[in-house]
């Protein structure tokens, strides 16, 4: 496996007889070694009153198995010299360790034995304490942070009732506290399948040993139900809606969120350049109005946040004090506003691409990140190296297109919801 | 079916060279440390000097940080806006970085940008254009930024810790200031801290690129020989012998934890025993298996996470433990991390020693894997007066820890009668709990670490 350029992530790519997705990519010149199993479950798989499932599954998953104990997983990688870690997002949940090259094996019997045999370990104990460390974390991560609650309250608002990315991720606390060992187990059964996962191996090891480690662990186990994809309805604001929420802050903050198109479909990469040219940078449009030239905002920042069943484009800025939130948000809309009419320069627009671009680089120093990339794009364009393929599709975004996407998605209806200080 | 009951072994020795540090100067004796690094088409640069906040007046604390936010504000020919469009335009990230002793300007950049890249942080080093409407603007946004980490209840716990253990020295107050401090702050302050502490700095240059020695050095000379670098300032630190070690807490209404952090100052990097203080330190709360942390998350559910760290400034360690828990359990938590630590002083197994000894030297090369990772290492070595040698030996140090030398640093770098406890949170849910589980009053402080 030669590479052709800095973009070329050439791979061997196969699927057990269990259905297990297998990707090997193989980089003789690193001291380590990395796994990165995506399973293909996420919040978006919950239901409602069980939101938080397949978070709290992220973490049962560190809890031991039929031949690990409780926090073997975390013991052995580390006693190895290795790291790990899991996240779960609406679509996905992954888990990843990444260990000195000579402990590729111990890497997999770790992976296939949560993957074949968690449910004889798992234990109310275990769940309760898990429960306990969830509800922790929510109040960590979201109740007691500034403008915490804000991302929860805006998708609750921006997707209806129906849609799978109605709920958080970590779930809704009086779902948590609710979870029954029963649904973990059914929830495992159903999802947690070789037929339901990809397995990417990484970095220093030979590949017949590793083909035969992956078929001595993995082959054994069996398949579980087929899982139909997730239908989520079509998602149209009939109009625009402002929410206020009061909160532990000094400043006020407005988000601005727009329904647009999930991920990879055909405006995606457009709107990605749009985020750029209005906040990517102290001279982008919107940070030199707001924060620059008129100083009435602290911060602002835009991004297009897409996953496999919806995206949207969001606005997020921080007011200076006494500054009215309406004329923030009215001149945020007439920058817009100008930007379409007036156009975008080369100047900006180059400058604009290569930033993703050299970003794009620089994120390829870790090998987690690689063999997360390639996970990624397998799940997304079953296409493991896409790199050169996903820079393409920015090359390719012209001007224009820019302006359009900002047209067609930006006049659309919208969520604001204004996070204001406690009286 | 397999046999899955034994942890596999490894299968054979791994192969990692460590870097090779080159230490080149210039004409006008500025010191390079550079690794050629080729992996990827990229050069990690950091050119730091010693003008931290530790020079900042006392009632202008916030100096430091302030001049490094207006020092890119325009340069050369050119204006604010411009300047960073010219990096942006390169794809090239220019940071800079204020801690307590030192400030660092640092740059990633690809490998062909890397020259260009290279005259644009020279321009912010030599031609900063200092003007009053950047000053306005960037110090108007640094207050807000206070203003707005009030409500951050681990920079309070932090500050307001950092307050108490490090009482009338430099490191008492954050590198950001207060806003008390910050307003005091006006441009001719800045002009100044830039004239004697950034301009004629003796810098230090760490780089870690795909790039040549030669070309490295052609260029770092060809856009900073005019400087004629001075000595760098001295300044003594005299430790703080009384501080007031106690329970406070400082109130956040209505939270839905408290945020938690006991410990105090501790000996500086360059000491005998940092290596077996390393391994106690893991073993005790520095990784994810560790006593504390399994204690507290794993064991009793009380929080996220829990950790001790063991940092260093440039005159003087610190010892924290730190944690976020749910606010009922602030007093069982606060009991069960003093078990821990006398757990750690009376009673450590061999076993735990072979655990953290195996993490530590195993995972060392994994830490050589970023070009910013790589330089942060030299740099640490350079910044704490170590030898380069030290990373060569780093492994087998930690391998010839004994058991009771980890004993030993248990109890010679963890004072239980010398604690300090801060608990930001709600203070009605809290002090009940406090007076009920150690029958003590705590003091109650404000968000800036004053006596209410």
């Amino acid at each position: 496996m030669s590479k052709n350029s800095l973009f070329d992530f050439s791979y061997l790519k196969y699927k057990l007889n269990n259905g297990l997705d297998v990707i090997l990519y193989q980089d003789k010149n690193l001291p380590t070694v990395a796994v990165n199993i995506w399973y293909r479950v996420g919040s978006a798989n919950e239901t409602k009153g069980k939101t938080g499932f397949a978070h709290l599954f992220e973490h049962m998953m560190f809890q031991g198995s039929k031949h690990i104990p409780k926090e073997g997983h975390f013991r052995y990688v580390q006693e190895a010299g290795g790291t790990l870690n899991g996240s779960t997002s609406h679509d996905r949940t992954n888990y990843y360790e990444s260990l000195p090259s000579n402990y590729l094996e111990l890497a997999l019997w770790l992976e296939s034995d949560r993957m074949g045999f968690l449910l004889p370990a798992l234990t109310q104990e275990k769940l309760d304490n898990q429960k306990e460390v969830v509800m922790n974390e929510r109040r960590q991560r979201y109740e007691n942070q500034p403008y915490g609650l804000s991302w929860e309250i805006l998708f609750s608002n921006l997707y209806s009732e129906d849609h799978p990315y109605h709920w958080p991720t970590i779930g809704w606390m009086k779902d948590i506290e609710k979870f029954e060992l029963e649904d973990v187990k059914n929830f495992f059964q159903k999802y947690y399948a070789p037929n339901n996962a990809s397995l990417v191996i990484g970095g220093n090891f030979e590949i017949e040993e590793a083909k035969e480690l992956v078929q001595k662990y993995f082959n054994e186990i069996p398949s579980g139900e087929e899982i139909n994809p997730i239908i989520s309805p079509e998602q149209k604001l009939n109009k625009s809606k402002v929410i206020t929420h009061e909160d532990n802050v000094q400043l006020s903050r407005i988000y601005l969120a727009w329904h647009t198109v999930k991920i990879f479909e055909e405006d995606d990469r457009a709107i990605d350049l749009l985020s750029e040219i209005l906040s990517g940078g102290k001279n982008s449009r919107l940070n030199k109005l707001l924060v620059f030239d008129k100083q009435i905002a602290q911060d602002v920042t835009a991004f297009q946040y897409s996953g496999k069943l919806g995206g949207s484009f969001i606005i997020i800025s921080t007011a200076k004090p006494n500054v009215n939130i309406e004329d923030l948000k009215n001149e945020i809309f007439s920058e817009i506003e100008r930007f379409v009419v007036e156009g975008i320069t080369d100047e900006e627009f180059l400058k604009t691409k290569n930033q993703i671009k050299s970003s794009f680089i620089y994120s390829l120093q870790k090998l987690n990140n690689v063999v997360d990339y390639l996970n990624y794009y397998n799940f997304h364009v079953n296409e493991p190296n896409y790199f050169q393929s996903d820079l393409n599709r920015l090359e390719k975004v012209t001007k224009e297109d820019v302006i359009n996407v900002a047209k067609k998605y930006l006049t659309k209806n919208f969520i604001q919801l204004n996070i204001i200080p406690k009286k | 079916m397999i046999n899955r009951s034994q942890a596999p072994s490894p299968s054979g020795n791994l192969d990692f060279k460590l870097p090779e540090i080159k230490v080149l100067k210039t004409i006008n004796n500025f010191d390079v440390y550079f690794v050629k690094k080729e992996k990827l088409p990229i050069v990690f640069t950091n050119v730091t000097c010693d003008a931290g906040s530790k020079f900042d007046p006392i009632d202008k604390k916030g100096l430091a940080y302030l001049t490094s936010l207006v020092i890119d504000e325009g340069a050369g020919e050119f204006n604010a806006l411009q300047l960073s469009d010219e990096f942006d335009k390169l794809g090239s990230i220019f940071s800079t970085y204020i801690g307590h002793d030192s400030n660092d300007f640092t740059l990633l950049s690809l490998k062909e940008n890397f020259d260009y890249s290279f005259y644009l942080l020279s321009k912010v080093l030599t031609e900063p254009h200092l003007e009053q409407k950047d000053f306005d603007r960037e110090k108007n946004k640094l207050i807000n930024r206070i203003l707005q980490l009030k409500d951050d209840a681990s920079f309070v716990a932090s500050s307001v810790f950092e307050k108490i253990v490090f009482k009338d020295t430099f490191y008492e107050l954050p590198e950001i200031g207060l806003i008390s401090t910050v307003s005091n702050i006006n441009l001719d302050d800045v002009i100044k801290f830039y004239n004697e502490n950034i301009f004629s700095n003796h810098y230090k240059i760490f780089v870690v690129g795909n790039i040549e020695e030669d070309f490295l050095l052609t260029t770092i000379e060809k856009y900073l020989s005019k400087i004629n670098p001075l000595q760098p300032k001295e300044i003594s630190f005299t430790k703080n012998e009384k501080v007031n070690a106690k329970f406070y807490v400082v109130d956040k209404k209505e939270s839905a934890q408290s945020e938690i952090i006991i410990g105090h100052t501790a000996k500086p990097r360059n000491t005998d025993d940092y290596y077996p203080t390393k391994v106690m330190n893991a073993i005790l709360g520095g990784q994810f298996s560790s006593r504390i942390n399994l204690n507290l998350r794993e064991n009793k559910g009380y929080t996220y996470g829990a950790s001790s760290s063991f940092s260093y400034y440039k005159h003087s360690g610190l010892f924290a433990v730190h944690t976020a828990v749910n606010i009922e359990n602030t007093a069982d938590a606060i009991k069960e991390i003093f078990n821990e630590l006398k757990g750690i002083q009376t009673n450590v197994k061999q076993e735990e020693v072979d655990f953290a000894k195996s993490y530590l030297i195993k995972e060392f090369p994994s830490k050589f894997e970023t070009y910013s990772q790589v330089e942060k290492i030299i740099e640490q070595l350079i910044f704490h007066s170590l030898p380069l040698d030290e990373i060569k030996v780093y492994q087998a140090k930690i391998h010839n820890v004994k058991l009771d030398e980890v004993l030993l640093a248990a109890n010679n770098n963890i004072q239980l009668d010398k604690l300090s406890i801060v608990v930001v949170g709600d203070l009605e849910k809290i002090i009940p709990q406090i007076k009920n589980q150690f029958n003590i009053e705590p003091a109650i402080l404000d968000n800036e670490g004053n006596k209410i």
